[in-house]
């Protein structure tokens, strides 16, 4: 993991500072290993962008996405892991209930839930606590169940799965 | 099953591209980027208090929705929408109009789209796309910034209209009732940027247009003292995405305008309009390189070249040049008949 992150790094850096499109789209070109780690993002989506062509003149052009990109999204995907890693561990220390994991792992906050399962926020934030999820009815469960895609069995045991969003994706 | 004749044609941003498609479909052949600038769709906005996964919203285009309530006022164009309380309504009302053979366009939050890619399912609301056709229980949707059409299960797609959040949809459909058989383009082409040089000079609220862009840079000089670097660097790692990653067309839509520019210079015989294009793309390409600059600061490989100060100096320059593209082309629309 760390190496291909250390890979992109070297590569961004190649990337021109005061380029042009032109160059830019050159880079895109001669730099292979960066074009996975694009289609690594995309899922092998291919997007189109606006370049300009030799006689100046815009174009889409397909199957171009300034490589810079990928080292953001990668960032922001490390600090959902990272928030989720540390749900992970609150849960397995009995801090939080798993309703806060799977929260922080479909990164909503407590407001997004609220409004999601038509609740006020502070019986969400009640629902945080490991003694009153326990008692938690399920009709409220089930709204928390069928939001994050998984099924009542697995939130009454406090399993924690992977977000619905990275598994179930269809090809 | 219902299957509609509908035209896609990949674009590099949603909304434009819904709107191109629609009209498109109804007979009048318009390009992505000159439906961008009929609409206005350029803008910047730097809104803190609206929150997108717990950072400031950045904006570089017009709010959702703004393009297409643009063209729909041109005379002889009919749109309508619709909003929704109630799920099973919308869905109902949606298959009722494909069932008229409409077209329907969404907005949706993708982070309920299952054929999203994986990296890129963020909760954000305001993503536009166009219904042509039901087979079974799977929708088929014409996804602007996708290759080809794509399917869609009706209960996810039903998530995704009522996705929660800043920008909710609230089950938003619209769809086109008639258009003009022949678009005499060169007023609206002027209407266009008239809004969009009011938004970018003349606002009165100091976070939006080339105002915004001087703010978001004063801000983002104090990022490392108010926040911390890490909470700074995420902060500016998100300015990036919201100019990078997919549906921008590149540089925050300032490629997308300048493409707008030179069609319109093209169609209207105007050289003027030709180096403003130009200049916007200098602009963009100034975006980029403020990019560039950032995605190194969050790599921690910042050099002298590549601080928070040069990055100051970078967004005020930005701010400069698109202030003169957007006084030039003010000075442009007041000189015409």
């Amino acid at each position: 993991m760390q190496r291909r992150v250390e890979e992109e790094g070297r590569v961004s850096m190649q990337c021109p500072t005061s380029g042009s499109t032109e160059t830019s789209s050159l880079t895109a070109d001669r730099e292979a290993p960066v074009y996975s780690s694009y289609q690594k993002i995309t899922d092998g989506l291919k997007i189109v962008s606006y370049v300009i062509n030799d006689r100046g003149k815009y174009e889409l052009t397909p199957d171009f996405l300034w490589q810079p990109v990928t080292v953001v999204n990668h960032q922001a995907w490390e600090e959902i892991a990272k928030k989720t890693t540390i749900s992970r561990n609150k849960v397995a220390a009995g801090r939080v209930s798993c309703l806060h994991y799977y929260m922080t792992a479909n990164q909503m906050d407590i407001g997004l839930v609220a409004q999601y399962t038509g609740q006020p926020r502070w019986k969400v934030c009640l629902h945080l606590v490991p003694f009153v999820f326990a008692r938690v009815s399920a009709d409220t469960l089930r709204k928390y169940a069928e939001l994050y895609k998984i099924s009542l069995d697995d939130l009454c045991k406090g399993r924690l799965l992977a977000p619905f969003t990275m598994t179930n994706n269809q090809e | 099953m219902i299957l509609l004749d509908f035209p896609h044609t990949q674009s590099a941003h949603c909304e434009s591209g819904v709107a191109a498609n629609l009209l498109t479909h109804q007979g009048l052949k318009i390009s992505e980027a000159m439906a961008f600038g009929l609409g206005g769709g350029l803008f910047f906005g730097y809104l803190p208090f609206i929150r997108i996964n717990g950072l400031p919203l950045v904006t570089y285009r017009a709010a959702a929705g703004n393009i297409l309530r643009q063209i729909a006022s041109i005379p002889g164009v009919g749109m309508v929408e619709k909003k929704f309380r109630n799920r099973d309504e919308a869905m109902a009302e949606l298959d009722k109009t494909l069932a008229a053979s409409i077209p329907v366009g969404l907005q949706t939050g993708v982070f309920w789209l299952p054929y999203f890619p994986k990296a890129l399912r963020f909760h954000f609301n305001a993503h536009n796309l166009v219904v042509y056709g039901k087979e079974g229980n799977e929708y088929l949707i014409s996804d602007p910034v996708f290759p080809t059409p794509v399917r869609c299960p009706a209960e996810d797609l039903a998530r995704a209209r009522f996705a929660s959040g800043p920008l909710a949809p609230k089950g938003k459909m619209y769809y086109l009732t008639r258009v003009p058989v022949e678009l005499e383009l060169t007023p609206h082409i002027i209407r266009g940027i008239q809004s969009v040089c009011k938004m970018m000079l003349a606002s009165p609220f100091p976070l939006i247009g080339v105002k915004g862009i001087r703010f978001l840079a004063k801000r983002l000089g104090k990022w490392p003292q108010r926040l911390g670097r890490e909470n700074a660097d995420l902060h500016l790692g998100h300015v990036v995405r919201m100019q990078e990653e997919i549906g921008t067309g590149g540089g925050g839509f300032r490629f997308m305008y300048a493409a707008f520019l030179q069609e319109s210079a093209a169609a209207m015989q105007e050289p003027r309009l030709q180096e403003c294009a130009a200049s916007l793309t200098a602009a963009g390409d100034t975006w980029r390189e403020f990019a560039a600059m950032a995605v190194r600061i969050c790599k921690k490989r910042g050099g002298p070249e590549a601080s928070y100060p040069a990055m100051v100096a970078c967004l005020n320059r930005c701010a400069a040049m698109e202030e003169k593209v957007f006084t030039e082309l003010r000075q442009w629309t007041r000189q015409q008949p």
